[in-house]
């Protein structure tokens, strides 16, 4: 049953697409199309629009996959397994709730840190892990480096108290669940949790008193 | 767990920092507190404004998802009407600003122009309708049995053939516009009262198979506009689509267009169908 057309050019070490969406009656380039938009063409099945999702955002699905890892094989799995969600469950996004970007980036995160776990619950069969190891795996000049809004984004992280900061170093790049974190931290567990909470709040502030608005519905 | 305690978690829920059993507390909860869920939405654009490091998308890994997709978008009636009836799929046909839905896209090649359609597609709507007074007469003793043998076809599946079997679901013959075809149904429309439905090629009499870099493409005239309504790759088989949203769609069409369809065409129908009133 003949299902897809490929899409030669994508293939050949080009990402670049040069097609077209009509929305409504306007004819708007592909690469012109909104976020949202690409998703409602995944949702049909349109190929050349999650070439064009990945085009954006496979970079940052990437690298974020690959800080998490450290490793180029199982980030360039979760990088696939990413864009396939996508392409098979685009109903998923919802644009109302915030960026294509961010929950990209939130799949990215939860699929890696579920191969951290998995990968760190064979190795406490063979040893403990340190906290050492934990807390050097941070390296936020990497993470951001090549943002535009690197050096805000580093000053809004860097104002936060240490004891908010931390953890939410500890749980997002380190890939460890807050009760770990507590533990790392000898702090007890509530105190974590209410201190991550507060941290990202914290950081949204400082953010847009950065002249960065992180997107996202007002509550 | 009260909704204060499930407030208390959204940050380290966030961070994907909880236990499995946990976390699926706290999704049970988000489906149904907006206030959460928007948190929850918040803590992702920080995170992600952190996570991202930028770069270019390595272009060796597309190869790979687009290899992969291939046999793995399961294009059946079960997905399509999943996705249509899932929460959200709604909102993800609006703008960023929440704007009005946005109506279906259609594929283009990058080499064409939308010059027939737009000012030519009431042209394709008359070639269908004279086509259709052509052959409308010849293949309506053709529908029952056409419809009998799709309800009993293998490949259907358990929802495919319940949406066949509705009695608010439409069955539209097609009909092929050659000269030596008008009383061939080479394609068949089932279309539910939601506006999903899929197209199938009558197994071994139907769509004759195109080369690979030939696809057919289903547009419907939906509200007096044309629009495309799919791709159907070079050999149908069933093909769902939607045109659930919009107005009803009163003509469909398949032509048969370069890889990748188009977004206006400059061929004639091979097969036609209009929905009768």
């Amino acid at each position: 049953m003949g299902r897809r057309s490929g899409l030669g050019p994508l293939g050949a070490g080009s990402i670049r697409v040069r097609v077209s969406l009509r929305i409504g009656s306007v004819l708007v380039d592909v690469e012109q199309a909104s976020d949202a938009n690409l998703v409602v063409a995944v949702g049909r099945w349109h190929e050349p629009a999650l070439a064009e999702v990945y085009r954006r955002h496979g970079g940052a699905v990437h690298a974020l996959a690959r800080r998490i890892l450290r490793s180029d094989p199982p980030a360039e799995e979760v990088t696939q397994e990413v864009f396939l969600d996508l392409w098979r469950h685009p109903e998923k996004f919802d644009a109302q709730r915030g960026t294509l970007r961010s929950f990209l980036l939130a799949r990215t995160h939860g699929k890696s840190v579920d191969v951290v776990r998995a990968e760190e619950s064979r190795r406490r069969r063979e040893e403990r892990t340190t906290r050492e190891t934990a807390t050097a795996a941070y390296d936020i000049d990497r993470e951001v480096w090549d943002m535009a809004v690197a050096e805000q984004v580093k000053d809004a992280l860097v104002a936060l108290p240490d004891e908010l900061r931390q953890p939410i170093e500890l749980a997002y790049f380190g890939g460890h669940t807050y009760k770990e974190v507590a533990l790392m931290l000898d702090e007890p567990e509530g105190t974590v949790k209410s201190r991550i909470r507060s941290g990202l709040g914290r950081l949204r502030m400082n953010l847009l008193e950065r002249g960065i608005e992180p997107a996202g519905a007002e509550l | 767990m009260s909704h204060r305690e499930i407030e208390e978690l959204l940050g380290v829920y966030a961070l994907d920092a909880l236990d499995p059993e946990t976390a699926a507390e706290v999704e049970a909860h988000l489906e149904g507190c907006v206030r959460c869920a928007i948190e929850v939405g918040q803590h992702h654009e920080v995170t992600g404004l952190l996570a991202n490091s930028g770069g270019t998308a390595p272009a060796s890994l597309w190869s790979g998802i687009a290899e992969q997709l291939d046999g793995t978008s399961d294009q059946s009636w079960d997905r399509l009407a999943a996705r249509l009836d899932a929460p959200g799929s709604e909102r993800a046909g609006h703008g960023p600003d929440g704007g009005p839905p946005i109506a279906p896209l259609a594929p283009i090649d990058a080499g064409r122009r939308r010059s027939r359609w737009a000012a030519a597609g009431a042209g394709l709507v008359a070639a269908a309708a004279a086509a259709l007074a052509l052959v409308f007469g010849l293949q309506v003793h053709h529908l029952n049995g056409q419809v009998n043998a799709l309800r009993t076809a293998p490949q259907l599946s358990a929802a495919e053939q319940a949406a066949l079997a509705s009695p608010t679901t439409r069955k539209i013959p097609l009909a092929d516009t050659s000269t030596t075809g008008a009383d061939h149904t080479p394609a068949t429309i089932v279309l539910t009262a939601a506006g999903t439905g899929f197209v199938m090629d009558d197994a071994g009499d139907g769509l004759a198979r195109l080369p690979a870099d030939r696809t057919y493409q289903l547009w419907g005239v939906v509200g007096g506009r044309t629009i495309s309504l799919g791709l159907l790759g070079p050999r149908p088989g069933i093909v769902p689509f939607s045109v659930a949203g919009s107005a009803s769609v009163t003509e469909f069409a398949i032509t048969n267009e370069v890889a990748g369809g188009v977004v206006v065409t400059h061929n004639q129908p091979v097969a036609v169908g209009a929905i009768r009133v």
